[in-house]
């Protein structure tokens, strides 16, 4: 049999030989197989109709012209040996026989089976003639013996198809590298259409831009300063932060069992992947940043890709692979709680994907203020500028009132002790219930109001920091958060499941650190009894406001004591 | 009124740069950097020192001082005697500057103009003092260097004198295995993940930071010795071999990098160092961490390349590569690598 001659395939065949005879003319068939010796051409009749060829090449070069069936293809794709093949081949006719359409979407299980071994056609012209089809790729020897060869079958069908899963696994693998790979090259195509669309931009000699276009850049930069290791870095590391999500998460890991979670502002990833290791069935991880990208491959090394799934842009572009989610986890807390206004996001999420009875991580902040007096603080930074290697460079102290400043205010010691520096006991002005609140409340104006614990020199300003509560339900009356509410004393009302830290001078330092407002000297108050010595109250409003130049930022004012009054902006 | 109109088309200027451009110079509109700089005593009292003490040097001389800031050199110089000073600055914290002048007396004796130095004119052709503080980070990092040449090249007399006129950038290797540990091995288990995709990054990001002197294990070696009179922008492109001898059995986790200012025009030689070895300067050191932990005996040499270039996109960032070899006869610590960082 395998003298058998190798017919090239484009040699087409005559399609007269045969004329319109009927192809299951059995007859014509015994005679054909009869007559014919070795070297002699064989009738093969086509698989898919009646016609009828010389040889079995160019009668599948016919099926696959004529019917866009490519038996090689299929043989190729199932890996089928001679056997294969021949299971293959009685399954068409089998099906043409019974006047049944044949795809090529034929399976492995489908052509499996016994009575396929069985020949449809007697002395089947294409089966004596498989011997001479082009060897598979991975070269099977399946024409030598029959018993033994079926368990070598079975073997090599067995080993085939786990390399197939393992195919499958490793193409799943390569998606998400694939993903990660075009998200960077966006990106980087993306800043290339940024630059030239700013040199474009200068060309047209810069005039005033749009309002909106402006926003949208500051947005940009915004995204940009988040793309960067340093930054995330130190979110890390800030063990106050991420300490409060672990523990909260890891803590009530029956709320996250089975839910579907949405981080927000995902950055690294860290969140997304307590809440999968917390035995979420599915997390949703959303950021503008470019840092997605290291998310995607963090998510990736903890194996942990079959739950997260990463999508960069923002939440109020994206298309979410779900309508609704149990659970909105985010941090996106920023200095004074709302510079960078990230919490609108939250509550776009909130209102747009979180189910009726879902819940928000965290669930509740509010702000604080405490006044200041240090004069050291004034000597280092203020009066520095009077002298400055015998020159008076004042000019520089232009901004200092106008400006917040954020740093970390060393803890102080009890506001009646003559040495502390926040001389009076904190005022909580804002409350937060991320469930209830709306965009709209983040610009507020809310009273204070504190007393003095020791005589003072000065009031030198006002120090601004935040608490963050997390609570395991959304029923406000069992949650509890009230206005002056402190993070210590919630949390130590049920350590089990409740998590909250502050960012006070009075806990451990955090990123966020403190905003400082510094109040300009007012000579005739060091005497005055009422606003200077102990006993004597601060008491005013405090304004949280977004500037019109700049969507991120924010801008505190201060108006206390009757007549006083000043605007600090963050930016 | 008119300054405030100076303020937005300054606003207006930067507004129209490239993004890279106008962070650097927004990041030096703001009080922070300049308070550290002129708080930075070791600088400014060795600038104050190398103009106020060499009167001779600049009585009736006209100067131009590059990128002026708050204009403290300016002042400086106007101290010494100088006839007139030009500050030149793009930033707009040259508007405080003019304020500052003007509070101390000094607005005759000294021009403050806004704008690059490739694109002003000066109300003078020709300057026999430039004094600038134009260096940065690893001496090259944001540096104005590029700046001063080319005020060199148009303006200073063939005569004139450059304030500082000589810098030489160092190198040492040091035993920081804390450190790097909590630096880069951070990344290989943040809380109970692998963060390793984040590993390389962090160590392709030099870190500026301080370094004690006790971490050194090599005795200092001269890389790069920039001369202000001849040098070019060229020479900011460079690939240098050094050797490092080892002063004790040790390991080394990364090089550190530093530089030392000198003002050889001086009476009295002016010099000031930003090395581990002495008082802390706002530039503290540069720590390239190596991929390798090498281990070194004493008195044994290694070999090290450095090889520094501008970015290609951003002149403004530098594209590092530090290879180092270790060559002994123990063929356990022999040891071969190449590192690429990227300052941006």
């Amino acid at each position: 049999m395998s003298a058998a001659p190798n017919r090239p395939a484009d040699r087409y065949p005559p399609a007269s030989e045969s004329g319109d005879s009927d192809s299951r003319d059995e007859e014509d068939w015994s005679d054909a197989e009869e007559e014919d010796d070795e070297e002699e051409t064989l009738e093969v009749i086509s698989l898919l109709d009646d016609r009828v060829f010389p040889d079995v090449m160019s009668m599948l070069a016919h099926c696959k012209e004529k019917h866009g069936f490519d038996f090689l293809g299929v043989r190729q794709r199932l890996q089928l040996d001679f056997h294969g093949c021949v299971k293959l081949v009685n399954f068409i006719r089998q099906r043409v026989h019974e006047g049944l359409s044949v795809t090529e979407d034929i399976s492995w299980s489908d052509i499996d089976h016994e009575q396929y071994l069985k020949p449809v056609l007697d002395d089947d012209a294409v089966i004596l003639g498989l011997f001479d089809l082009p060897e598979l790729k991975p070269a099977v020897q399946g024409s030598n013996g029959n018993g033994d060869n079926a368990a070598l079958v079975d073997d090599l069908l067995k080993r085939n198809s786990e390399l197939q899963e393992e195919l499958a696994r490793v193409k799943t693998q390569f998606d998400s590298y694939r993903v990660a790979v075009q998200q960077t090259l966006d990106e980087r195509w993306g800043d290339v259409d940024q630059a030239e669309a700013e040199s474009s931009a200068a060309a047209k000699a810069g005039k005033g831009k749009e309002n909106g276009e402006k926003k949208e850049d500051d947005s940009q930069y915004y995204w940009d300063s988040y793309a960067g290791v340093d930054i995330h870095e130190t979110m890390l590391k800030d063990a106050v932060r991420t300490d409060a999500y672990r523990d909260f998460i890891y803590n009530n890991k029956h709320l996250f069992a089975g839910k579907t979670v949405l981080d927000i502002g995902c950055g690294t990833g860290i969140l997304s992947m307590f809440c999968a290791r917390a035995g979420a069935a599915k997390v949703i991880a959303v950021d503008a940043s470019a840092i997605i990208t290291k998310a995607q491959e963090n998510i990736f090394h903890n194996n942990l890709s079959s739950i997260i799934t990463c999508v960069r842009g923002r939440i109020e572009d994206v298309a979410l692979p779900v309508d609704e989610v149990d659970i909105i986890v985010s941090e996106w807390m920023g200095y004074c709680l709302l510079f960078e206004a990230m919490l609108p996001s939250v509550l776009f999420a909130r209102d747009r994907y979180l189910k009726p009875d879902g819940l928000l991580v965290p669930s509740h902040a509010n702000i604080w203020l405490a006044p200041v007096s240090d004069p050291q603080y004034v000597a280092d930074n203020i009066t520095f500028w009077r002298d400055v290697y015998g020159f008076d460079m004042r000019a520089m102290q232009a901004g200092i009132y106008d400006e917040a400043r954020v740093l970390t205010w060393p803890a102080s010691s009890a506001p009646a002790d003559p040495n502390s520096t926040i001389p009076a006991a904190p005022s909580a002005f804002k409350l937060l219930d991320l469930y209830q609140v709306q965009t709209s409340d983040l610009s507020f104006t809310a009273p204070f109001a504190t007393t003095l614990a020791r005589d003072i020199d000065a009031l030198d300003g006002y120090l601004i920091w935040f608490d963050m509560f997390f609570s395991p339900t959304r029923n406000s009356a069992q949650s509890a958060v009230e206005l002056a509410s402190t993070a210590e004393a919630w949390a130590a009302a049920d350590p089990q499941n409740r998590v909250a830290f502050t960012t006070g001078p009075h806990g451990r330092e955090t990123h966020w650190k403190q905003g400082l407002l510094l109040c300009k000297p007012k000579a005739e108050e060091a005497n005055n009894a009422s606003t200077s010595k102990v006993g004597g109250e601060i008491k005013g409003e405090i304004s949280f406001s977004i500037p019109e130049d700049h969507a991120r930022g924010l801008i505190i004012k201060v108006a206390w004591n009757g007549n006083r009054s000043q605007t600090w902006s963050l930016r | 009124m008119a300054d405030k109109m100076d303020v937005e088309a300054a606003e207006q200027q930067l507004k129209s740069m490239a993004h890279s451009e106008q962070h650097y110079f927004n990041s030096y509109n703001h009080h922070g950097i300049h308070e550290e700089m002129l708080k930075d005593e070791v600088r400014t009292r060795s600038y104050m020192n190398a103009i106020v003490q060499n009167k001779h040097l600049f009585k009736d001389k006209v100067v131009l001082d590059v990128g002026c800031g708050t204009a403290i050199l300016s002042m400086f110089a106007v101290k010494a005697g100088a006839k007139h000073v030009i500050g030149v600055d793009m930033s707009t914290i040259i508007f405080k500057a003019r304020e500052i002048v003007k509070v101390n007396g000094m607005e005759d004796k000294i021009t403050l103009i806004q704008g690059k130095m490739e694109e002003i004119e000066l109300p003078f052709p020709k300057v026999d003092i430039i004094i600038s503080e134009w260096m940065g980070y690893f001496l090259l990092y944001e540096s104005m260097l590029d700046t001063v040449l080319y005020a060199r090249d148009k303006y200073l007399e063939k005569d004139g004198l450059i304030f500082p006129d000589k810098a030489t950038i160092f190198a040492c290797g040091i035993e920081d295995g804390e450190y790097k540990d909590e630096k880069i091995g951070f990344w290989d288990n943040v809380y109970g993940f692998d963060y390793t995709p984040l590993k390389e990054t962090a160590l392709a990001e030099p870190l500026v930071d301080t370094v004690e002197i006790k971490a050194a294990v090599t005795d200092p070696a001269a890389v790069l010795t920039l001369d202000l009179y001849t040098c070019t922008t060229a020479d900011l492109t460079f690939s240098i071999p050094f050797k490092l001898t080892s002063r004790r059995d040790d390991f080394i986790h990364a090089l550190v990098a530093w530089f030392d200012i000198d003002f050889t025009a001086c009476h009295k030689p002016v010099r000031f160092s930003t090395g581990p070895h002495t008082k802390y300067t706002h530039w503290k050191q540069t720590v390239f961490y190596l991929d390798q932990v090498l281990t070194v005996q004493q008195g044994e040499e290694i070999n090290f390349n450095l090889d520094v270039k501008p970015n290609d996109k951003n002149r403004r960032d530098l594209d590092i590569k530090i290879d180092y070899h270790l060559e002994t006869q123990d063929a356990t610590r022999q040891a071969q690598g190449s590192c690429q960082y990227k300052m941006c």
